[in-house]
């Protein structure tokens, strides 16, 4: 995990004299080092910026200003607000974005409901078919979404279910990324408690819920970032089986959105895009260590 | 010592009192399990089996007749010349993500990690093409690379170059959408190195230092490099089925164009299994791919048990 | 282990309910699709003005197709599933192998009776034979048409008379045309002459009019000639020609579209529908003229018929009624209208240019009517008689933009269209 590292830097290490290096050229060369690290950083920095700076200023653009022969960064006209009104009436943009929120937020609930128990079980409990189910949970792990796609489209189809947030949400419900992962976290949990706790006469249930969840509160905080990015992005899936606009998740409705003709209204696309990318990189400043965190166990496993 | 309190624990609970608790845990166990049993059953077994039984089929949605095949969609998938260059085209893709992302992301991470202050700046901005849209960003990059009024093409104007045509060139798209395949995957690769370097003891590097290793390149090869093993060979897995799963970008940005340059095995599949409904041969592609996939796993779970020992 | 099971089923039920109720309503609310999202700046005007007028029915616009020819999958694949909207509006070319599919599982609305039922005098007022002669299929009535064009030709005038051409005459023959598009090439080193997107179109309408400019056939029957080897091979050389002669930049279209807006593209040829909304990107950065799409064989020369006919494929009574009413709104003057001064569309509708509706505004917008002065050449457009032309263009399409790239010869290249469409047409 990325702990911040308490540990004190051994700066210039003049204590350790073993070469004959001055003071003077120490802290040359570090202000060298220094200069080169942070010019590629930066640099960097500055393409993975660029998008995104591109996107905002191009969103309170004139189309007049886009189109123009020359290029310049800094708008002269604003546009701002005929471009993000003509976005949000063009497109229900923001209906786009509670659909992302809807789904993404029912999904995490289920998710952590039905992985918690048997991430539980599967570390802590013994019963019949335990291994075969971590056998199965494991593979799941390989198998990415596009592979049972079709056979569940089928099925919604047959149904009459396509066209439902149900729709959206069904091949999510299991998440066998979360089992593994709680079941990770699980382990390390002292059995001595739950040992205690069952001779308090607990049941299996309230142990799970009452002694082992609030201990892993950083597994779940770290899978629930991991769970929203995946679903508020996704296109895949959504397109396959949403074809109504009023259930489109962001991504989709950017894809609705963008077609050939506003396609060329870039100044009304970027509004849409930055409406639609917003809400995830706003929570993302604002729990980044959280975010960071997520992809770090993710590593971990 | 979690050995010696269960040994404690188990020790004096008399016979019918552990057979009793043994009967709670597989009832338990069974309970708390079933949900994502029956899940697991419904969302991954079954439509597999489903998808093996479609495979020799040349069932179309809806067609009333279906007739079994054998093997004939997958002898058709090796000659299809469609196939195989979508197949071509993820393989180049992946060729050149796979570099970039991880190199850039290990060099990133390794010239953050000694920052203190700054290091958190960067982190936030380096990671948040992980967290934007890649359908929203696509649309910038497509104004951005446009050839005439795209300020990229506008830079390039400026200093002399003539304008590159990026997606519409059959032999720049794909190194065009593999460059942002790499611009979105950079930030998470970092992360996942930093959390490898952190775990490096320290005290390492002050040894390699006693032992005469002095310069940066040096105790990179001889301590980081090494002990960053099992780190780059999750960073390696990860990104390469990631970029394997390439779809986004094609969709939104070139449809699988110029002249079928950009055309990737997941759009390939969603074209023949979507848009011309037929379930049979899209199936078999679909096991192909997942049989890519599951290669590339299999070395996930090899590196995992190697990670564990180690 | 209850209470989660309690938890977990009241989420389920929640999520089922929600999409239930969604869908009920006491009102008859009738799903429609169309293709283009843009084009939700007149559907959606049109709707509202419907539902003033009949507020016991609510028109609910399904997800906009990107294209005709996404939306023709889209319906081919919700014909299987049963999701079918109530009303879409089909692309001409793909309108025969859509209502074949529909109706060999009766899920189609033969509209005749429906419009016998207004009475003769309704229909002579309304519809010209040679619209209604477009919805039909197989000699029954089955759309409307809804959105009509032909394409044009818009250019740059000052880059014209730039190169010493008169804007106010544009040549009419594709040789004189290119001869023009070289000089403006030569204007300026970042400046293309033309720029005719067949290379990136997203369906068969600019290969086809090239065809058929010349008298050419593409569909004869159950063959596809695709305008035989002499015309066949002319029209793909003149392709090339676009881009030897022309500089035209073969990229997307919409990018290309762009470039004209930006003042880079001296000739372009695009659908008049997308008139009005490129007239106010360009503003007054330089003059937008329109002219009519050059014809080399004037005796005989076609245009393909762009655009689209509304179809009806619920069953229920009730529903069927409120889309009939739907349908003949849509094509009526008031909506016509509406279509018309948003986009550049020509009227579908016979009341509609009369002096009450269109007529002033032609007047005042003499781009606009640059169309309508086509319409005699106007041909139904048709799609491949065996189906699959959805396909067949994405694989004509690879080898069109091979040989305006000068990697495949055109006369190979028209043996392997005729070669792979015929293969295509042949395999589902």
């Amino acid at each position: 995990m990325a702990a911040p590292l308490p540990l004190t830097l051994p700066l210039a290490r003049a204590d350790l004299p073993r070469r004959p290096s001055t003071p003077l050229t120490v802290m040359m060369r570090r202000i060298v080092t220094l200069f080169v690290v942070h010019g590629i950083l930066i640099a960097g920095a500055v393409v993975i910026l660029m998008p995104f700076l591109w996107m905002l200023i191009t969103s309170i653009k004139s189309p007049a200003e886009i189109f123009a022969a020359s290029f310049s960064l800094w708008p002269k006209h604003f546009n701002a607000v005929e471009n993000y009104t003509f976005a949000l009436n063009q497109v229900p943009l923001l209906r786009f974005a509670i659909n992302g929120v809807i789904i993404c937020a029912t999904l995490l609930v289920v998710q952590v409901l039905v992985a918690v128990p048997c991430a539980y079980a599967l570390a802590k409990l013994r019963f019949p078919g335990r291994s075969t189910l971590f056998a199965l949970v494991l593979l799941g792990l390989c198998i990415p979404i596009q592979v049972p796609a079709l056979p569940l489209y089928m099925g919604l189809a047959n149904f009459g279910l396509l066209n439902t947030y149900f729709a959206i949400m069904m091949p999510f419900f299991l998440s066998v990324f979360a089992i593994f992962l709680f079941r990770q976290f699980f382990k390390g949990y002292p059995d001595e408690i739950i040992y205690a706790a069952r001779l308090d006469g607990m049941s299996e249930f309230e142990i799970v819920w009452f002694i082992v969840v609030p201990s892993a509160w950083p597994a779940i905080a770290a899978f629930s970032v991991f769970s929203f990015i995946a679903h508020w992005n996704d296109l895949y899936w959504p397109l396959i089986v949403i074809t109504d606009t009023k259930l489109a998740t962001p991504p989709l409705g950017m894809m609705f959105f963008a077609d050939a003709e506003t396609g060329t209204n870039y100044g009304a696309l970027t509004a849409a895009a930055t409406v639609l990318t917003a809400p995830l990189v706003i929570a993302f400043l604002i729990a980044r260590r959280h975010f960071i965190d997520a992809i770090t166990m993710t590593g971990i496993k | 010592m979690i050995m010696a309190s269960a040994a404690i624990n188990a020790g004096p609970m008399p016979a019918p009192r552990r057979n009793r608790q043994r009967l709670i845990e597989s009832v338990a166990g069974c309970g708390f399990s079933l949900p994502a049993f029956l899940l697991l059953l419904l969302i991954y077994i079954v439509p597999l089996l489903v998808l093996g039984y479609l495979s020799f089929t040349n069932y179309e949605l809806g067609a009333l007749d279906t007739r079994f095949l054998g093997f004939a969609n997958f002898r058709k998938a090796l000659s299809d010349p469609v196939f195989r260059r979508s197949l071509g085209n993820t393989f180049a893709y992946v060729a050149i993500v796979l570099p970039g992302a991880v190199g850039l992301g290990l060099l990133i991470a390794v010239l953050l990690h000694r920052r203190k202050r700054s290091r958190s700046f960067y982190e936030v901005i380096y990671f948040l093409p992980v967290t934007s849209t890649l359908i929203a960003m696509a649309t910038v990059f497509q104004f951005m690379l446009h050839p005439s009024i795209g300020p990229i093409n506008g830079v390039l104007k400026a200093l002399g170059f003539s304008a590159i045509p990026f997606l519409s060139e059959p032999a720049y798209v794909l190194p065009t959408l593999a460059a942002i395949g790499i611009w979105h995957l950079v930030g998470f690769n970092m992360v996942l190195f930093l959390a490898g370097l952190s775990a490096i003891p320290r005290d390492l590097y002050e040894a390699a230092e006693i032992d005469g290793c002095q310069g940066g390149l040096d105790r990179f090869m001889t301590i980081t490099w090494p002990l960053l093993g099992p780190t780059t060979m999750f960073v390696i897995v990860t990104t390469s089925i990631t970029a394997f799963k390439v779809f986004d970008t094609v969709a939104v940005m070139t449809r699988g164009g110029p002249m079928g340059h950009s055309e990737v095995l997941l759009y390939a599949i969603y074209l023949e299994g979507y848009q011309y409904f037929h379930m049979g041969y899209a199936s078999a592609l679909t096991l192909i791919f997942l049989a890519f996939v599951l290669i590339i796993s299999v070395v996930q779970t090899l590196v995992i048990e190697r990670r564990v020992h180690y | 282990m209850n209470r989660l099971r309690i938890l977990l089923g009241s989420i389920m039920v929640a999520v089922t309910m929600a999409a239930a109720t969604s869908a009920r309503a006491e009102q008859v609310t009738l799903d429609v699709l169309y293709a283009f999202p843009a084009f939700a700046k007149f559907h959606e005007p049109i709707a509202e003005a419907f539902m003033k007028q009949h507020p016991d029915i609510k028109i609910a616009f399904r997800a906009p197709a990107p294209t005709y020819d996404d939306g023709h999958q889209t319906m081919m694949r919700q014909a299987v599933t049963n999701q079918l909207p109530d009303v879409y509006y089909s692309g001409f070319h793909l309108l025969t192998e859509l209502v074949r599919t529909l109706n060999k599982r009766n899920q189609i609305v033969d509209l005749a009776p429906l419009l016998a039922a207004e009475g003769k005098a309704f229909r002579e007022q309304n519809y010209s034979d040679k619209m209604v002669a477009l919805g039909r299929v197989d000699g029954k009535l089955y759309g409307l048409p809804f959105n009509a064009s032909s394409p044009i030709m818009f250019y740059n005038a000052e880059l014209v008379k730039k190169a010493g051409g008169d804007p106010e005459h544009m040549p009419d023959t594709w040789d004189a045309l290119l001869a023009l598009a070289a000089k403006i090439k030569a204007g300026g080193p970042d400046v293309a002459g033309i720029a005719y997107n067949v290379n990136d179109w997203p369906d068969v309408w600019l290969y086809h009019a090239m065809i058929m400019q010349q008298g050419g056939t593409v569909v004869d029957g159950d063959n596809v000639p695709l305008g035989g080897p002499v015309i066949g091979v002319k029209a793909l050389q003149t392709f090339r020609r676009f881009a030897t002669e022309g500089g035209m930049p073969l990229i997307d279209w919409d990018q290309s579209r762009q470039q004209f807006i930006a003042g880079k593209i001296g000739i372009f040829f695009d659908t008049p529908a997308r008139l009005r909304q490129v007239t106010d990107l360009i503003g007054d950065k330089f003059t937008l003229r329109t002219a009519i799409f050059p014809i080399d064989n004037k005796a005989k020369g076609g245009l393909p018929t762009g655009g689209n006919a509304a179809i009806i494929t619920t069953h229920d009574a009730k529903k069927q009624k409120a889309a009939w009413e739907f349908v003949k709104f849509v094509t009526g003057p008031e909506a016509q209208k509406i279509v018309v001064e948003g986009t550049g569309y020509l009227p579908t509708n016979l009341r509609a240019t009369g002096p009450q509706f269109l007529g002033p505004f032609y007047e005042k917008n003499p781009n606009f009517r640059t169309v309508s002065l086509q319409m005699e050449r106007a041909v139904p457009w048709q799609g491949y008689p065996h189906g699959n032309t959805v396909r067949i263009w994405r694989a004509q399409r690879e080898i069109i933009t091979g040989i305006m790239r000068g990697e495949i010869e055109p006369k190979a290249g028209y043996d392997r269209l005729l070669k792979e469409t015929a293969d295509l047409m042949k395999a589902p």
